[in-house]
């Protein structure tokens, strides 16, 4: 090899040598009783009532195992550090895509409330006689499908329906 | 055989028959193998995430049913698995290790590999098998997915919506058990490449990968079984 081959401005002894790591037997054994222990842990742990704190308990002991079969079995403890960068970049993702729907799923009752999300047309059309602007007034199908169900014409006495209409329009909505 | 790092022989002269030409050294071909495979899994765990988010939705919108429903899975069987699997994963890392310490062209250092992917194969047998019991049991119970859920015509009475808890079970379960079966067909290849006398501490980022590939399937196993079975 003439070329020679730097990491933080110094040259690498035999860059291209294989650096395979052997683990002892020892460890693969001791990794795997931790394992077992760790199961028999959370099967007892579910059998007594931890209430809510059982499942971030269940969660932590997983993680523990987790992170004994990647670093010792899988070998990122001893492994080359984009390897585990792979990984950790991988959970990361995982932990936006869970971050994200379930902050969504927490915060849209409560988003839906505040814009009456499935209230607002009917309400809109129901109180003041105004067409939906977007949507449904776009579609002639829906459009007639809307008046038909609402009567097509609006004035006094559809205050009393719009209570009933908008409960049973929106049912189906809720979870 | 201590923790040493040892250094396998990249001497100039001599050239490895299983390096491939594009490819300089042995440490980058297998470094190159390697990271594909990882890769590869970080699809694999994107994958399932999508399954694992919906198991917790699911819990979020339905918490009385899904703990209502859980009850009805069989701890002992969930348990049993997981222990066949955290053993096959020790048998399959050992397996591994054969391969890193063994002797080219070696018969005895090939069966020492052979016989530890036989008894990872085994375990992986052994885990379908209970799965088999357990699914039975479930499909005489009427305990499945959407419009199949018949478990109230016998006599079963969970409250809420069980199909749905049950075909996320199904779902993840299923899935999983299919990587199962991937993975036992992958030890095969490997154990006739094994046969063939190809892997040595000269060679064996294939039996490697296998292995990674292996430990995630147990991975995945070690977050469903407490979702699933245990927790309240």
């Amino acid at each position: 090899m003439s070329d020679k081959v730097f990491l933080n401005g110094k040259v690498v002894e035999h860059p291209h040598e294989i650096h395979h790591h052997v683990s002892p037997v020892r460890h693969y054994q001791v990794v795997l009783g931790a394992l077992f222990v760790l199961t028999g842990l959370t099967y007892a742990v579910s059998f007594a009532s931890l209430g809510p704190a059982s499942l971030p308990v269940a969660m932590l002991v997983a993680t523990i195992k987790a992170s004994l079969v990647v670093g010792y079995f899988m070998h990122l403890k001893y492994d080359d550090r984009y390897n585990l960068f792979v990984f950790l970049g991988t959970l990361i993702f995982i932990g936006i895509f869970f971050g994200f729907t379930l902050f969504d799923l927490e915060s849209r009752d409560a988003l839906n409330d505040d814009q009456r999300t499935f209230t607002r047309v009917e309400e809109d059309f129901n109180n003041t006689g105004v067409k939906p602007a977007v949507g449904i007034s776009n579609d002639p199908q829906r459009l007639a499908e809307f008046e038909a169900k609402h009567g097509g014409e609006h004035g006094a006495g559809h205050g009393a329906e719009a209570g009933a209409g908008g409960e049973a329009g929106h049912g189906g909505a809720e979870h | 055989m201590s923790n040493a790092h040892s250094h396998a022989a990249h001497t100039t002269g001599e050239h490895n028959p299983h390096l491939a030409h594009h490819f300089d050294t042995m440490g980058q071909q297998a470094g190159a193998a390697k990271l594909g495979m990882w890769l590869f899994l970080a699809t694999e765990l994107l994958m399932f995430s999508g399954l694992f988010l919906a198991y917790f939705v699911i819990r979020g919108f339905y918490p009385d049913m899904v703990l209502g429903a859980h009850e009805y899975l069989s701890k002992t069987a969930g348990g049993i698995n997981t222990c066949v699997l955290l053993f096959s994963s020790y048998t399959m890392a050992m397996a591994v290790r054969s391969a890193q310490v063994g002797r080219p062209n070696n018969q005895e250092d090939a069966a020492r590999i052979k016989k530890y992917l036989i008894l990872t194969l085994l375990c992986a047998g052994i885990f379908l098998v209970v799965k088999y019991f357990e699914y039975s049991a479930k499909f005489e119970h009427g305990m499945l997915p959407g419009k199949f859920y018949t478990a109230h015509l016998h006599g079963y009475d969970i409250e809420g919506l069980p199909h749905i808890f049950f075909g996320v079970y199904f779902f993840m379960t299923g899935l999983h058990g299919f990587h199962v079966v991937i993975g036992m067909a992958i030890m095969v290849w490997i154990y006739l490449r094994a046969s063939r006398g190809e892997f040595s501490e000269q060679n064996y980022a294939a039996v490697e990968n296998a292995g990674l590939y292996w430990h995630l399937v147990d991975l995945i196993w070690i977050f469903l079984f407490p979702l699933l079975y245990l927790v309240k």
